[in-house]
């Protein structure tokens, strides 16, 4: 018999007044209150022990205890609560404090029940729970007043998995098939007995052909699980094909021909300079912080699970990717996190059903931005890592598939006691041992999944919730007590592909490895082989230890409540070998698993898009429509976010999200990971996804620039800069958009190499696309635009160097660095005016250089007071947001040769706007030459004044503040 | 003479390291202890004079934040909690760490009633985590915390800050001078029509030197997360035992500041050097002095 424990919140409650208000805004006036639920699977007959453990979670000034009848006056209730096998946080802390305070050691489910009081229909409150929970994850019931009490509360639900124990066994899977069968099972699975498919394996026939040869070749039928390992292995997601295949005369592939050279180019010309110290081999890349210290970065995506369920999977992006923090060498410190959203209109409500007849409708665009928001809020606030750096960025064409990024930047000493802390490799004889969490059906497939575009076949399982609490355990364990004592010789993630791959990767070091599946801990029974192998349940890495360290390692481990479980050891056969229960369900040569993949030679062809140059009005009244620029989606403030991510926690933040007295948020910021020591990391992105409409190659190159830009604007040098790469795109099997990605990857050779900032790491999504049905049952596909991140991490050796982007005094001088030219292509301003155009914005990368460096040399000499990129928006708008951040009012002289509305908005790239106390003019203008453009002066009158033009700064302010305010 | 501080961590505490960072920086020798390793040897507590626990998530805030470190506190430690506030010591619990004091009782402990619930510090009444700097006021209490610095200018980041209490609690603790810190407001600097932006305001907050500051009334931003009277920390009846909202420690180094880059750039003009430490230090080297300790102080 179960039992529901019931907490009623007596005093205000933030959380029922803010969903009344909520309410409110959709038109319902309803008061509400709010019951949180704890089910424990067996009762606790004895009301004192039911007493002494709520006494743990019941605070008696704002809470009680519910008794039938002190629910008060309410109409409705509504209980969202968890399905089967959904991570449940909150229960498991529940069910800790039971073992703790009555030594009672059992499930416990939590769940909520809100109380409504208002003039309500059945629909109304339908639709009310329908915005209170996500049917893939949660369940909502409904019960009126009357039935609520005659039921005595809401019905006892234990969401227990049970899934039963038999045929627990590796099938035998014939492969000497027809080749149209072999299709089938690469696309939607293996069959199962009852004709069901386990779920898409993302494996072209080519593949499955090779699988299939190899197996004749072995003259036996496959097991499952080896199918499995090999889709997990092979997969877009893991092996990056289409990075890694010929293209048209690209023999080696774009990602070694372009990407890989450039940084082993960049090295080389830098010779005793080079920053680089760990790249593209790793978790994490890491570069020089000092003589003692490296610091290490890496971004990751994480878009299909987040268009599914958009918490889950951003909260599960952000703890992902810090554990390739932790899996860096021998283990790097978190010390900053950063986010990137890209995102359709959440004021815009898209009718697409992921099923023919209105069925699996996609999510609004609203429910998607609140979901990924709070999930690296949740993930990034709980782990003590902070979040100051990020961008939202906005276009319908994500409506489909929005893209998650999520970085984690760390820190690990160059030398850990007489080894260098960047290197790592599992002995032969070494034990093979998971920490962390337990195994359960999470993100089966995810891996596979992730290279496929989402539709109705897009399976639910691949949707699962971080637990950042466990993960914060070992991660402490791992960093601050174990590391340094030198007890394994390894450490890796368990991310996409779970054991198969960081098992798979680790063995490669030995050439080999034997694993007892049966040794793996569950979270339930149940378990197909083949699941407990792929599963990527959440909070896991994998270490590689020497038997005699086993004991020591394991104590340790459980001192700080760290499980910890011996799985198999590292040989030298040869062969990934599995075993369930004493029987063998893997035996395959580590060289088919990791090199037997085979190669597609990819085709490309290129169009350059766009339409000729559109014949604008200029503006009537400039005032307006600055102010109407200022408010567009991706130019207004995204505060929102930013306060609510913690950026100041570990004490390292200098300059944060929000700048200036009047809080602008900021494309670049500073950080001191080193208490002790005055370096700072600057941390900064780029992107131009619009661009892509015209030419993906000055998309590549503008993302480049800007995110350089931005870092060397916060005060980087840029020969201490490195970047990182991440390619969203879409439709990658085809020809024109395969062209679009090389002429992408040729521009980000050309001008990483001529501004000598080496990739350090990178990511790629290649089928960002949505395949379902409109209202009317059309079918439709959406593709993002492709879309790519540059993410830059350097380091400035005193953060008194740092530059903030608001203007400090009245009196100072005002400059635009750079040229601007007749480049309004795919510009915001021409979006405005649902345009396109031709002259997209093209990368001067020789004379940007020039300037960087210059900038460089002022920041040194410290010439320079405020400093803001001209990015989206252009120059209008960059000095718009000085004005906002400082307060202070600019009067300017415009001299320019094209027309004052192309000068103000166009989006020419290598551009700076700077502010300088008078007294360094002289110095400033010889530094700068032909590059310094003067505009005019700071004044105390909060006005921007341009040519007589007039424009108050709270005017700009509130047009630059509220578009986003209300989410 | 040299004093300890032990600075409790484990199971989603995220602060110990800054947080003994600043006891250091003030003079302590300082130790950063696993709450596991404390609870199997308690008798520590009887070698250190200051115990802090610092902010974090413990427990990723299940059930209500502080709720189930305080548990496990209880159940492991309490005997010697009792004993370690009965000596001549300082507590210090600093969000996650003032959640945790208030749900353990040893704040404010009205009437030495140490492990009796009197305060809940609960949902923000926006109901969102909140990061951004604030102004709290030193009102009239007697905490060794807070002998030296009356306004101090310092961080806040927290979903479950809002301290809520029955009148009579609130009207005892004010009357025992248990109330320590108080969100404020600047008073004098409310410019109108075209120039009210948050840029100007700040602006003039800037210019004036004796810049006036009033309690914040429950307005937000200065009141972040709708706590009654504006309360961000409260002590025990001694004083030695003190709970508050924000992060001293995130607040101790001029170069953490939000306005850091006007400080240094102001600075930089009058050819002034710029002040190292900030207002948060000041209550690390107020338990410092407390024992008499002289702050050679390790330099950032």
């Amino acid at each position: 018999m179960s039992q529901r424990i019931e907490v009623i919140t007596i005093a205000e409650d933030g959380r029922a007044e803010v969903l009344e208000a909520n309410l409110a805004r959709s038109g319902k006036s309803v008061s509400a209150k709010i019951v949180d639920v704890y089910t424990v699977e067996h009762d606790i007959e004895n009301p004192a022990n039911v007493a002494a453990l709520s006494r743990s979670f019941v605070n008696p000034v704002t809470q009680k205890l519910l008794t039938r009848g002190d629910e008060g006056d309410f109409d409705w209730a509504v209980e969202i609560g968890f399905l089967p096998g959904v991570t449940d946080n909150i229960g498991h802390t529940v069910s800790e404090l039971s073992a703790l305070t009555l030594n009672d050691n059992q499930p416990v489910y939590s769940s909520q029940v809100i109380l409504l009081k208002g003039r309500l229909d059945e629909r109304d409150v339908k639709n009310i729970a329908a915005t209170l929970h996500n049917p893939l994850i949660q369940r909502a019931a409904i019960k009126d007043a009357a039935s609520y009490k005659k039921d005595g509360g809401m019905d006892v639900v234990v969401p227990k998995v049970r899934l039963s124990n038999d045929h627990l066994v590796a099938d035998d899977i014939d492969l000497n098939i027809p080749d149209e069968d072999l299709a089938a099972i690469g696309k939607d699975g293996i069959r199962n007995a009852d004709g069901t498919r386990r779920g898409p394996l993302g494996m072209s026939l080519l593949y499955m052909k090779a699988v299939q040869d190899y197996f004749k070749k072995l003259g036996r039928p496959a097991k499952d699980i080896e199918i499995e390992t090999l889709a997990q292995t092979w997969s877009e997601h893991c092996k990056h094909t289409i990075f890694a295949s010929p293209i048209d005369d690209v023999k080696d592939g774009l990602y070694k021909h372009y990407i890989k050279r450039a940084t082993q180019d960049i090295r080389a010309a830098k010779g005793k300079n080079d920053i680089c110290v760990s790249v593209f081999k790793d978790n994490s890349g890491g570069i020089v912080f000092d003589d003692e210290w490296l610091i290490t970065d890496k971004v990751e995506t994480h878009n299909s699970p987040s268009a599914l369920d958009p918490f889950g999977g951003a909260i599960t992006g952000i703890v992902g990717v810090n554990r390739d923090c932790l899996g860096f060498g021998k283990g790097a410190k978190p010390v900053l996190n950063r986010y990137g959203f890209c995102l359709a209109d959440p004021n815009s409500n898209p009718d697409f059903y992921r099923g023919k007849g209105k069925v699996n409708k996609a999510l609004s665009p609203a429910t998607i931005m609140k979901g990924v928001i709070h999930g690296v809020n949740h993930g990034g606030n709980c782990s003590g890592i902070p979040t100051p750096q990020g961008f939202l960025y906005f276009d319908d064409r994500y409506a489909g598939k929005p893209l998650v990024f999520a970085g984690t930047v760390g820190v690990i000493p160059r030398d850990i006691n007489g080894q260098k802390g960047h290197e790592k490799k599992a002995q032969v004889g070494d034990l093979i041992v998971m920490i962390g969490g337990k195994v359960g059906r999470d993100g089966i497939h995810g891996a596979t999944f992730s290279s496929v575009a989402l539709d109705e076949g897009s399976p639910a399982t691949a949707v699962q919730i971080g637990d950042p609490i466990t993960q914060k355990k070992f991660s402490d364990a791992i960093i601050k007590d174990i590391r340094d004592l030198g007890l394994y010789n390894a450490i890796t993630d368990n991310g996409a592909g779970g054991l198969s791959s960081s098992v798979g990767e680790m063995g490669g070091d030995t050439n080999g490895f034997t694993v007892e599946l049966d040794k793996v801990p569950l979270k339930y029974p149940g378990m197909q082989p083949w699941e407990i192998w792929i599963s990527e349940s959440q909070e896991r890495m994998t270490l590689a230890v020497p038997p005699k360290n086993i004991e020591k390692l394991q104590s340790l481990l459980e001192k700080r409540g760290v499980e910890s479980w011996v799985i198999g050891a590292f040989t030298d056969s040869g062969k990934c070998h599995v075993t369930w229960h004493g029987e063998t369900v893997m035996d395959i040569d580590m060289d088919f698993l990791h090199d037997g993949v085979p190669e597609t030679p990819l085709k490309t062809t290129f169009t350059r898009g766009g339409e000729a140059e559109p014949e604008l009005e200029a503006p009537a009244d400039y005032s307006k429509t600055l102010i109407a620029m200022m408010s567009r989606l991706n130019i207004c403030s995204k505060e929102f976010v930013a306060t609510q991510y913690d950026h100041n926690v570990q004490g390292s933040a200098v300059l944060g999200p929000l700048q200036g007295p009047g809080r602008v948020f900021a494309e670049a910021t500073v950080s001191r990971p080193v208490l002790n020591n005055p370096r700072g990391v600057v941390l900064s992105q780029g992107l131009a996804p619009l661009y892509s409409d015209i030419d993906t190659y000055h998309m590549a190159a503008a993302s480049l620039d800007i995110a350089v830009r931005n870092a060397v604007a916060a005060g980087c040098p840029i020969y201490h800069l490195a970047i990182l790469d991440n390619f969203c795109w879409c439709s990658s099997e085809e020809p024109e958009r395969l062209g679009q990605l090389k002429r992408a990857c040729e521009a980000i050779y050309d001008f990483a190499v001529l501004y000598g900032t080496p990739f350090i790491s990178g990511k790629d999504s290649m089928f960002n696309d949505f395949k379902g049905y409109d209202g009317n049952d059309n079918p439709v596909k959406i593709s993002i635009p492709p879309t790519l991140l540059v993410s830059g991490i350097g380091v400035v050796e005193h953060v008194d160097q740092a530059v903030s982007l608001d203007p400090k005094m009245a009196g100072d001088l005002v400059y635009v660095l750079g040229k601007t030219r007749d480049e309004l292509g795919a510009s915001e301003y021409y979006a405005m005016h649902g345009k396109t155009g031709s002259n997209v914005p093209e990368t001067h990368g020789k004379g940007n250089l020039a300037l960087y460096k210059a900038i460089g040399k002022a920041n040194k000499n410290r010439w320079i007071a405020s400093a803001l990129p001209v990015t989206l928006g252009g120059l209008g708008v960059a000095l718009a947001k000085k004005c906002i951040a400082s307060g202070l009012g600019m009067d300017l002289r415009i001299l320019s040769a094209i027309r004052l509305d192309k000068f103000l908005f166009s989006e020419s790239t290598g551009r700076v706007v700077i502010t300088i106390d008078p007294k360094h003019k002289q110095d400033v203008e010889f530094l700068f030459g032909d590059d310094a453009h003067f505009l005019g002066t700071i004044t105390e009158r909060p006005v921007l004044s341009f040519d007589g033009i007039e424009t108050t700064i709270a005017d700009l302010e509130t047009a630059y503040k509220y578009p986003l305010e209300d989410f | 003479m040299t004093a300890k501080s032990l600075i409790l961590t484990g199971y989603g505490i995220n602060s110990e390291e800054e947080t003994s960072f600043a006891f250091e920086t003030a003079g302590f020798q300082s130790i950063v202890r696993h709450i596991n390793d404390l609870a199997e040897n308690p008798d520590e507590l009887n070698d250190v004079q200051v115990l802090c626990i610092p902010g974090g998530f413990s427990y990723g805030d299940d059930t209500g934040s502080g709720n189930a470190f305080a548990q496990k506190m209880r159940l492991t430690l309490w005997d010697h909690l009792q004993k370690f506030v009965a000596r001549d010591t300082l507590t210090l619990g600093i969000c996650n760490g003032c959640q945790i004091v208030a749900n353990l009782g040893l704040a404010p402990a009205i009437d030495k009633k140490y492990g009796e619930r009197f305060v809940a510090v609960t949902h923000n009444l926006t109901a969102r985590y909140q990061c951004r700097w604030v102004d709290v006021a030193v009102q009239d209490t007697n905490s060794p915390w807070l002998t030296k610095g009356t306004k101090l200018h310092i961080p806040v980041a927290h979903g479950e800050g809002r301290f809520m209490m029955a009148d009579t609690t609130l009207k005892t603790i004010q009357d025992m001078k248990q109330i320590a810190l108080r969100f404020v407001k600047p008073s004098s600097c409310h410019p109108e029509g075209a120039q009210a932006t948050e840029g100007s305001r700040e602006i003039l907050r800037y210019a004036q030197d004796d810049i006036k500051w009033e309690n914040a009334k429950g307005e937000f931003p200065f009141n972040p997360n709708g706590a009654t009277d504006d309360i961000a920390g409260i002590t025990d009846p001694t004083g030695r035992v003190l709970a508050l909202m924000p992060h001293p420690e995130r607040g101790m180094f001029t170069w953490q500041r939000d306005d850091y880059a006007r400080l240094k750039d102001k600075a930089q003009r009058e050819g002034k050097p710029l002040p190292e430490s900030a207002d948060g230090l000041q209550i690390f080297e107020n338990a410092a002095e407390y024992f008499g300790i002289k702050a050679e102080k390790k330099r950032a």
